[in-house]
């Protein structure tokens, strides 16, 4: 009897759940999943967990991060639901493009108004009729080397990376489309290319770029911004260290992830793409950033910085004023070399290498 | 205009992938690209559920969103589709889709990517309808022939719905009330009651309805 009506009762609880669940379903629809969680919690029976719960949080990968199975073969292919995704949309759309594209204008902009202020650095001594030699031929054809190959990869980067909201409304989707395209697949020849320069950069001035006695106070006296007085320093300063070994680490972080990017066939997920193409662009904006002050200080910024990357020879008295410590040791060694000179050298068929030997051996 | 949704039902989904083969067949894809896939997830253990999944035609799409040459647009029926023609193949679309929709031939050296290819619903590209540069650029477009994507025509439990929204989600509405009713009338768990008619109740084809 007492078994009996212990049944009913529980008859009539099932019932009484049952219909709560129904009602609760029926009027919670078009929120399924949110309904679902709502029963859940609302009902004190386990016995109507809806097994579609647990089936959307694998989904999700919020708790048990378990991958599915899928007869499709690819990478990624049993994963339902990416949910990195939408963070990467985020850090791109909301992030990346607009503090990005500030952070470059502001550069521009602070430079011109520091071009304002200052003006052009000019030799105090004016241009002397001497010269010093400093940069090989080899060497100089490294430097352009990887200087067009920047270029290039920075403007065809960023031309995907502001071209929809810069240049499709000017140049229209077709036109812009055929440009995006030649960007991309430059881009993505050229690109390991940067490789090859950084790797040859890094062998050919290593060892000059390595920090030494007189660096810090170079460094403690602003490099010479703050002030009109010229600080020493050695062969490079300071801040041409530092950017050398900004363009190795960070030019090695664009390296490893642009090739992640380039190459999608080493069985890198989506996640992993996602993580190099913020890397890839976090790293480019920092490096775009420095090297828009570098050709700054190379053109507009300076009077006689130029002339060594492109002649090979640099002025006295430029020498002096900027990179003393190397400049008295040059003409202590009596290598400082007059204008007659240098267009002897100049004019010589012989290759550069020969020239600098000559030089050191009639000395 | 009618808002075009997919919709799978895990309860029914037996992981046969006559869909995948449906869509590739009708839709003549390149290779190595699957525009639709089933996924199952705790294959082999209790629970086991799968899903056959492509692009969900988003009513506001990631993949339009960070596409860097505006290729995407929807149309009146919100199908989601993308211009070939503009697409650049740069990956974007595949990183931001949480569906792992967007597919991308393999093309040229290095197996670099080709323009991208994903479910266009049956809905064809922005050629004219069911011309054959439509055909050969995005498949089929039977949605211009008044019929719905073959993938949901072929599903043999009707797990998979293809269809207006409104309709779509009245279909599953129903689904889920005879689950519940089964649990009620039977007091079976939720996981037993989609599979076993209810005590007492006759078998009934949805033909006679």
């Amino acid at each position: 009897m007492i078994t009996r009506i212990e049944s009913i009762s529980n008859r009539l609880q099932r019932i009484s759940c049952g219909g709560l669940l129904l009602f609760l379903l029926f009027y919670s629809l078009p929120v399924e999943v949110l309904a679902e969680t709502k029963v859940n919690r609302d009902m004190p029976s386990s016995a109507v967990l809806n097994p579609a719960a647990e089936l959307w949080r694998d989904v999700r990968q919020r708790e048990s991060g378990s991958k599915g199975k899928s007869q499709v073969r690819g990478v990624d292919s049993g994963v339902l639901i990416n949910a990195n995704g939408d963070r990467w949309r985020k850090f791109r759309m909301e992030q990346l493009i607009p503090v990005g594209g500030s952070v470059l204008l502001g550069v521009v902009a602070l430079l011109g108004i520091f071009y304002m202020i200052r003006g052009k650095v000019l030799i105090e001594g004016g241009p002397s009729d001497r010269k010093l030699f400093r940069y090989s031929t080899y060497e100089r054809m490294i430097h352009w080397f990887l200087a067009s190959i920047f270029l290039f990869l920075a403007i065809s980067g960023l031309i995907l990376l502001f071209g929809r909201p810069l240049l499709i409304p000017v140049l229209g989707k077709e036109v812009f489309s055929v440009l995006a395209s030649a960007s991309k697949e430059g881009h993505n020849l050229i690109g390991p290319l940067f490789m090859l320069a950084v790797v040859l950069m890094f062998i050919q001035f290593v060892r000059r770029n390595i920090y030494q006695k007189g660096d810090l106070s170079w460094l403690l006296r602003g490099g010479g911004i703050i002030g009109s007085k010229h600080v020493p320093s050695n062969f490079f300063n300071m801040g041409e260290k530092s950017m050398f070994w900004l363009l190795i680490l960070v030019g090695s972080v664009i390296i490893a992830s642009g090739l992640m990017l380039v190459f999608p066939v080493f069985g890198q997920g989506r996640e992993w793409m996602e993580l190099a193409h913020v890397g890839h662009a976090l790293g480019a904006i920092l490096m775009i950033t420095v090297i828009i002050g570098h050709i700054y200080i190379g053109s507009v910024g300076m009077e006689g910085a130029l002339d060594g990357m492109t002649t090979g020879y640099c002025d006295l008295n430029w020498a002096k004023e900027h990179h003393d410590h190397w400049a008295t040791e040059v003409i202590e060694k009596g290598d400082d070399l007059s204008q007659a000179e240098v267009e002897k050298l100049e004019g010589s068929s012989l290759p550069e290498m020969t020239i600098v030997k000559l030089q050191e051996s009639g000395k | 205009m009618a808002r075009m949704k997919f919709y799978c039902d895990p309860e029914r989904c037996i992981e046969c992938n006559a869909c995948v083969t449906a869509c590739k067949n009708e839709n003549e894809v390149p290779w190595g690209v699957n525009r639709r896939r089933v996924v199952t997830i705790n294959d082999g253990d209790e629970g086991e559920r799968s899903l056959s999944v492509a692009c969900m035609h988003c009513s506001d799409a990631p993949c339009a969103t960070v596409c860097p040459v505006d290729c995407f647009y929807t149309t009146q029926d919100g199908v989601v589709l993308h211009d070939k023609d503009i697409c650049i193949g740069c990956g974007y679309c595949f990183y931001a889709c949480p569906f792992g929709a967007p597919q991308f031939p393999e093309d040229g050296a290095f197996a670099s990517r080709g323009k991208m290819d994903k479910c266009t619903f049956c809905a064809g590209g922005p050629e004219t309808d069911n011309s054959s540069d439509e055909h050969r650029k995005y498949g089929s477009n039977r949605l211009a022939e008044g019929k719905l994507p073959l993938c949901a025509e072929m599903c043999s439990t009707k797990a998979l719905l293809a269809g207006d929204a409104d309709v779509i989600s009245d279909v599953y509405r129903k689904r889920i009330i005879n689950r519940s009713a089964s649990v009620m009338a039977r007091g079976v768990s939720y996981r037993d009651s989609s599979f076993r008619a209810p005590k007492n109740v006759g078998g009934k084809s949805s033909s006679n309805e």
